[in-house]
């Protein structure tokens, strides 16, 4: 089971790399041509994405096994998820927004990315005050793990309504291969890396503190009977 | 045969309380129109909507009245403990799940043979295309609407805010649905042919059968308890 008291290691190993990263980022990485400065919020912008597609994969699967298993370790994994989550969506949205400006003249456009997040972030938020308003345990992570699962299996169907839409998101990674200098792309699977580590250490802490509450209030009603 | 004489019964009981009590319909179709009347009034005297502004207009009233019998169909079933009852009776969670679905259908489609005439009356004047053109639009939103609205609304029927959280967990989940409806509705209100609209009636069967099926499976797990 994890504990509060183990050695932090993810986190001090997050804390090495994210630092890393951002010198990568502003040091090594080279300026880009056209877009010059405001090209290297990419590099976050990314991490962000894909970690915070990560943490609704894993919220849907978490989802998936506590229906079929019953343990409140998937419903720890399951809230940890979804909260990394909506913060990181919301992170990935932002950096989106300060890069559009400049970049696209516009805070917000209607691109299947966009619309694809933004709809992503709606859902799980949604979530969230779902598991605030109900206070029965069991109950609420029942209601929780099928929204997780039924808000997962709407991303294909938002990906493919909105691809109809034109695009003007830049593909940087496309089937015919990377469209990314060496050193760029170095710096960026650096940035990921960094986001992964991250992730895993805020998740693996907010599981703890989820089996913390879960204990204390198990004691707590114990004490009552 | 057994299963669907069984969702039959659900359903003649539910439409039979509606009939007698006429809650959900007249507040569906009284809201609907309401919404329209509002919007007819913020469009300004002129009244100029082209069929995009149009689109939204119908289906900003569809979906907020529907939002309204959803949540009923449900909530009645809370009240007296009609649930327990219903999951003690012989009759499977998926089958219970059919036929609440059925329900929501059949109330929605009422609902929409009353908004659709007034919105025509209202705004009709601008448009060149049909209502009949608009009819399989609005199935396949009925069908994603009642699969996807009586799941999420045995969840919120299990919660302290229902009414509230209804709307909340329901529009995100529906977002794509309603973005391709408007889509294919201004189409429709432009006059052009329905096989012209299939890039978005497809991801609409798509989203209707894929809600259908993970519905059918997630339903069991939001109103069993444990």
């Amino acid at each position: 089971m994890p504990g509060l008291n183990r050695p932090a290691l993810l986190p001090a190993l997050a804390g090495l790399l994210i630092p890393l990263a951002i010198g990568m980022i502003f040091f090594y990485a080279p300026l880009e041509r056209t877009m010059g400065i405001i090209q290297k919020i990419f590099y976050l912008h990314l991490s962000l994405a894909a970690t915070a597609f990560l943490s609704f994969f894993v919220a849907c699967i978490s989802g998936i096994m506590y229906l079929l298993r019953r343990q409140r370790i998937w419903d720890a994994r399951l809230a940890a998820s979804i909260e990394i989550g909506v913060v990181l969506t919301t992170l990935v949205l932002i950096s989106g927004s300060l890069w559009g400006r400049p970049i696209w003249n516009t805070w917000w456009t209607w691109d299947p990315r966009l619309t694809t997040s933004l709809i992503l972030w709606f859902i799980f938020a949604s979530c969230l005050i779902l598991r605030s308003a109900v206070d029965e345990e069991g109950r609420r992570a029942r209601f929780s793990a099928v929204m997780a699962i039924i808000g997962f299996v709407d991303v294909p169907i938002v990906f493919l309504s909105a691809r109809l839409w034109r695009s003007i998101h830049p593909t940087v990674i496309r089937s015919e291969g990377i469209g990314l200098e060496p050193a760029m792309l170095v710096t960026l699977l650096i940035s990921i890396l960094a986001m992964l580590v991250f992730w895993a250490a805020l998740f693996r802490l907010r599981c703890a503190q989820y089996h913390q509450e879960n204990r204390l209030r198990d004691l707590q009603q114990q004490l009552q009977h | 045969m057994n299963s669907l004489r069984q969702i039959l019964f659900l359903l003649g009981k539910d439409l039979r309380i509606e009939l007698r009590k006429k809650e959900s319909l007249v507040s569906m179709a009284f809201f609907g129109a309401l919404l329209l009347v509002i919007l007819n009034i913020a469009a300004g005297v002129d009244n100029q909507v082209d069929a995009d502004a149009g689109a939204g207009i119908l289906w900003v009233a569809v979906i907020f009245s529907a939002v309204l019998g959803l949540g009923r169909v449900f909530a009645r079933e809370k009240e007296n403990g009609c649930v327990a009852a219903l999951l003690l009776s012989p009759v499977a969670p998926g089958e219970i799940f059919i036929a609440k679905a059925l329900v929501n259908f059949i109330l929605m489609v009422l609902a929409q043979l009353v908004l659709v005439p007034i919105f025509y009356v209202l705004f009709g004047s601008n448009f060149s295309g049909g209502p009949v053109a608009l009819l399989p639009i609005l199935l396949l939103v009925n069908l994603g609407f009642s699969t996807a609205g009586t799941l999420i609304s045995a969840i919120s029927a299990g919660t302290r805010r229902n009414e509230v959280l209804l709307p909340i967990l329901l529009f995100p989940l529906l977002l794509p649905l309603t973005a391709l409806a408007i889509k294919a509705t201004a189409g429709v209100l432009a006059a052009r042919p329905l096989f012209e609209l299939r890039d978005q009636i497809e991801p609409m069967i798509a989203f209707g059968l894929i809600f259908s099926a993970a519905g059918y499976l997630l339903f069991p797990f939001s109103i069993r308890e444990d």
